[in-house]
C-alpha cells in the first residue's frame, strides 16, 4: 500500500471515530444523527480497504440511505426530541455505561490479539490478492452453496421483523 | 492493476506511452478524469439544461423563452449563474448554520459521484468498478438525508414539508428502482456496468450465444416493462415532475429549497439535473445498450475506422440516447398534472413493486426457458433453424 | 481495491470542493455592505410565522421508512446469488438459483401483502390511523 492509500484510511479512519465521539457527545441529537452518517461513510471506506467492496456498497445503501433516513425521521417525528440535551437525561446511565464499556475491553483486546495472529500469519501477497479478488460472486456461491440454510433463515427473518415492525408502528387500540 | 479498473485513466497512460506523460502516476489521471468529468460534462450540464429546460417550456407553451443573452439566449445559463454568484448568502436566522451548510454538500456529492461509474465509451469509464449497479445505488442515496437536513435547517415550514416529503418519496421510489434493476443483473450475471454494455452488443454470427444479446431493453416482454419502472422510478428519485411534490410550487411555495437563496439555490438545483442525467445514463446503459450502436460492431466494420473515431461515435451515442431521456424528463414536465400524495405512495407500493417483483420472476423464467438468449436471438433461431430444414 | 476507487474518491473530494469553492467566489464578488435588514423571518408568505417551523409530523413517513429498510436489505441479500443465475442457466443448473430466487420474491410480496391488505400502506388513512390518542 502506497503512502498516499495509507492517508487515506487513516483519514478515514480519523473521520470514524471522531464522528463517533460527536454521536457520543454532541448535545444536538439532531447533530448526533448527521455524525453517525458520516460514522457510517468511514466504516464503508474501510470495507473497501479490507476488500469487502461489496459489504461498503451494503453499507451505503442500508446504512446512509436507510437507517439514518430512520433516524432523521424518528427525531424530527418526535416533539421536543431534538431540543433534548444530554444533561436533562441525567447522569443515572453515566456509571452503567462506564461499567459496560470497561467490560467490553477483554473481549475486544481478546479479538484483536487473534486478528493479529490471523494476519501475520498470513502472507501479504496472499492478502494483496485477496483485496484484489472479486467479492460478489463469491458471496453469492456461499450463500447458495454452504450457507443456504442461513440465507433462507435470514428471509424469513426479515419477513417477521417486517411484520412486527409496522405491528409495532401502530397505534394500540 | 486489474484489467477492468479505472480504464480511463489506463487509456490514457496507453495514448501516453513512450512519451514524457508516461511517468505521469495513475493517482494523477484519476484526478484528472474527475476534473474534466465534473467540470467539463456534469456542472455545464446542469447549467445548460437550465437553459435547455426553459427553451423547451416555451416551445411547448408556444412562448419565445430566453432570448436576450447571446444568440437565441443561450448564454441564459451564464447570466443566471453570474447573478446567483454575486446574490447574498442568506442563512435563516431562526435555522440551522451547520446543516444548512453540509446539506448541498450532500446533494452535489451525491449526483457527482455516480458519473464515476457511468461508461461514457467503450474505454471512456472513470473507475469501472467490480460492483458499479451498487455503487450508483449507494452514492445517490446521499442526495436524500441532504434534502431532508438542508429543508430542517432552514426552519420554514414548507421547508420541513417538502424535504419529509421528498426523503419518503425517494426511500419509497428506491425500492422499485433497485428491484428494476435485478433484472439486468440476472441476464448479465455481473454488477459491473462496463460489462453489462459490452453484453449488450449484437453479433450475428454468434447467435446461440448469450454474450451479444443486443439492448437489455428488447431481451424479453418483462425487460420492457422493467425499463419503463426504472424510467418512472428514475423520476420520482429525482423529484421531477409528474412527482415534484417535494417542490410543488402551488402548495409549498419551493419545497425544500424555500430559503436557499443564490449559489446554494443553484447548487441544489445544479445537484437535482446532474442527477437527472445520472439516472438517464444509468436507464441507457442499463436498458438501451450504452454506447453501443444498433445492430452494428464499429470493431467488425468492414473498413478499420481509426480508434479515435470509434471512440467519438460511441461517446456520441451514449451521449443522444441519455440526452433523448433527458429530453423526455422535460417532456414530461408540460404534459402531466402533479400527483397527490397517497397516489404517489399507491403508485410506488401497490403498483410499481408488485410489477417488478412480476418482472424478476418472468426474467428469470425467460432466461430459464431460453438458456438466456434475448427474442430476437430466438427469433433469429427460429428462422435459421426453419431455414435449414428446407 | 481496485484503482476504480481512486477516481471515485478524486470525484468525491473534487465534489465537496466544489460547493464551498462557488460560495467563496460568490463571497469575494458580491457587493459589500448590502444585507438583508436584521430580524427577517422564515418566509411563509408574507405571513408572520406562528410557532416554531420544527413542528412534530404524522408517523406514517417513519412505517415506510422502515418498510424500505427490510425491502432494502432483502434486496442487498439477494443481488450475490442473482449474479450467479446466469451462469448456473447456462451451466444447467437453474432449477436450483431459480427456486432461490422465487423463494425470495415470495417472501418479499408475502410482506407486502400483509402490509396491504392491514393498510399500512394507505396513505390518507394513515392520518387518523396514526393519529395519537386523545
Amino acid at each position: 500500500m502506497s503512502n498516499g492509500m495509507k492517508l487515506i484510511l487513516l483519514i478515514a479512519e480519523l473521520v470514524t471515530v471522531g464522528s463517533a465521539l460527536i454521536v457520543a457527545i454532541n448535545p444536538n441529537i439532531l447533530y448526533s444523527a448527521v455524525f453517525l452518517l458520516f460514522a457510517f461513510l468511514g466504516v464503508a471506506v474501510m470495507y473497501l480497504f479490507a476488500g469487502a467492496d461489496f459489504l461498503a456498497g451494503v453499507q451505503i445503501v442500508v446504512y446512509v440511505g436507510g437507517v439514518t433516513i430512520l433516524i432523521l425521521f424518528a427525531i424530527m417525528l418526535t416533539q421536543w426530541l431534538y431540543r433534548l440535551k444530554l444533561k436533562d437525561i441525567g447522569s443515572k446511565f453515566v456509571i452503567p455505561g462506564v461499567v459496560l464499556a470497561l467490560g467490553l475491553v477483554p473481549f475486544l483486546h481478546r479479538g484483536l490479539t487473534e486478528l493479529g495472529k490471523m494476519i501475520q500469519a498470513t502472507p501479504p501477497e496472499k492478502m494483496a490478492e485477496f483485496a484484489a479478488s472479486p467479492k460478489t460472486q463469491a458471496i453469492g456461491k456461499a450463500l447458495l452453496g454452504t450457507h443456504v440454510l442461513p440465507f433462507e433463515a435470514i428471509t424469513i427473518l426479515l419477513l417477521g421483523a417486517l411484520v412486527g415492525a409496522v405491528w409495532l408502528a401502530r397505534p394500540r387500540t | 492493476m486489474p484489467a477492468n479498473s479505472a480504464l480511463f485513466a489506463q487509456t490514457l497512460t496507453q495514448w501516453t506511452q513512450g512519451t514524457w506523460l508516461a511517468t505521469v502516476p495513475l493517482w494523477a489521471w484519476a484526478l484528472v478524469s474527475a476534473l474534466i468529468i465534473i467540470y467539463m460534462l456534469a456542472l455545464p450540464f446542469g447549467g445548460i439544461a437550465t437553459y435547455i429546460e426553459r427553451k423547451i417550456a416555451a416551445d411547448m407553451q408556444d412562448r419565445i423563452g430566453p432570448n436576450r443573452v447571446g444568440p437565441f439566449g443561450i448564454f441564459q445559463f451564464a447570466a443566471d449563474a453570474i447573478k446567483m454568484i454575486s446574490k447574498e448568502d442568506y442563512v435563516p436566522p431562526g435555522g440551522d448554520r451547520f446543516l444548512f451548510n453540509i446539506a448541498p454538500v450532500l446533494v452535489v456529492v451525491g449526483s457527482c459521484a455516480g458519473f464515476v461509474a457511468l461508461p461514457l465509451g467503450q474505454y471512456l469509464v472513470a473507475g469501472d468498478i467490480n460492483i458499479g449497479i451498487l455503487y450508483i445505488m449507494a452514492v445517490t442515496t446521499l442526495i436524500a438525508p441532504g434534502i431532508l437536513l438542508g429543508s430542517w435547517a432552514s426552519e420554514n415550514k414548507w421547508s420541513l414539508l417538502g424535504g419529509l416529503r421528498s426523503a419518503a418519496q425517494i426511500v419509497s421510489y428506491e425500492i422499485p428502482v433497485a428491484l428494476s434493476m435485478l433484472p439486468v443483473i440476472l441476464i448479465s450475471g455481473s454488477l459491473q456496468v462496463g460489462e453489462i454494455v459490452k453484453q449488450q452488443g449484437w453479433n450475428p454470427a454468434d447467435p446461440i450465444h448469450a454474450n451479444a444479446h443486443f439492448w437489455n431493453v428488447f431481451h424479453n416482454p418483462f425487460t420492457v416493462i422493467a425499463f419503463f419502472i426504472l424510467f418512472v422510478g428514475g423520476l420520482a428519485e429525482t423529484n421531477r415532475i409528474p412527482f415534484d411534490l417535494p417542490e410543488a410550487e402551488s402548495e409549498l411555495v419551493s419545497g425544500f429549497n424555500t430559503e436557499f437563496s443564490g449559489m446554494r439555490f443553484g447548487l441544489y438545483a445544479l445537484g437535482e439535473f446532474v442527477d437527472v442525467f445520472v439516472m438517464c445514463a444509468l436507464v441507457t446503459t442499463l436498458y438501451l445498450g450504452g454506447w453501443q450502436l444498433p445492430f452494428l460492431e464499429l470493431d467488425k466494420f468492414w473498413i478499420t475506422l481509426p480508434s479515435g473515431l470509434i471512440a467519438l461515435i460511441h461517446v456520441g451515442f451514449f451521449m443522444g440516447k441519455t440526452l433523448l431521456l433527458v429530453f423526455v424528463v422535460m417532456w414530461l414536465r408540460w404534459t402531466l398534472p402533479r400527483l397527490r400524495v397517497d397516489q404517489l405512495m399507491g403508485l410506488c407500493w401497490k403498483g410499481l413493486v408488485p410489477i417488478s417483483l412480476f418482472n424478476i420472476v418472468g426474467t428469470a423464467v425467460w432466461m430459464w426457458a431460453f438458456k438466456g438468449q434475448s427474442m430476437i436471438q430466438v427469433l433469429g433461431s427460429l428462422f435459421s433453424g426453419g431455414s435449414a430444414s428446407h | 481495491m481496485e484503482t476504480g476507487y481512486i477516481s471515485a474518491f478524486w470525484f468525491v473530494v473534487i465534489a465537496a470542493v466544489t460547493v464551498p469553492l462557488m460560495l467563496g467566489v460568490g463571497a469575494l464578488l458580491r457587493p459589500k455592505g448590502i444585507t438583508t435588514k436584521k430580524g427577517t423571518q422564515a418566509y411563509e408568505c408574507g405571513e408572520d410565522p406562528v410557532g416554531s417551523a420544527w413542528v412534530k409530523f404524522n408517523i406514517r413517513f417513519y412505517v415506510v421508512a422502515i418498510i424500505f429498510i427490510i425491502f432494502d436489505v432483502e434486496i442487498a441479500a439477494v443481488l450475490p446469488a442473482a449474479t450467479l443465475f446466469r451462469e448456473a442457466v447456462l451451466g444447467g443448473q437453474g432449477a436450483f438459483v431459480f427456486a432461490e430466487l422465487f423463494l425470495f420474491v415470495a417472501l418479499l410480496v408475502l410482506g407486502l401483502i400483509y402490509c396491504w391488505v392491514r393498510g399500512d400502506l394507505e396513505w390518507v388513512k394513515g392520518v387518523t390511523k396514526y393519529a395519537p390518542k386523545k
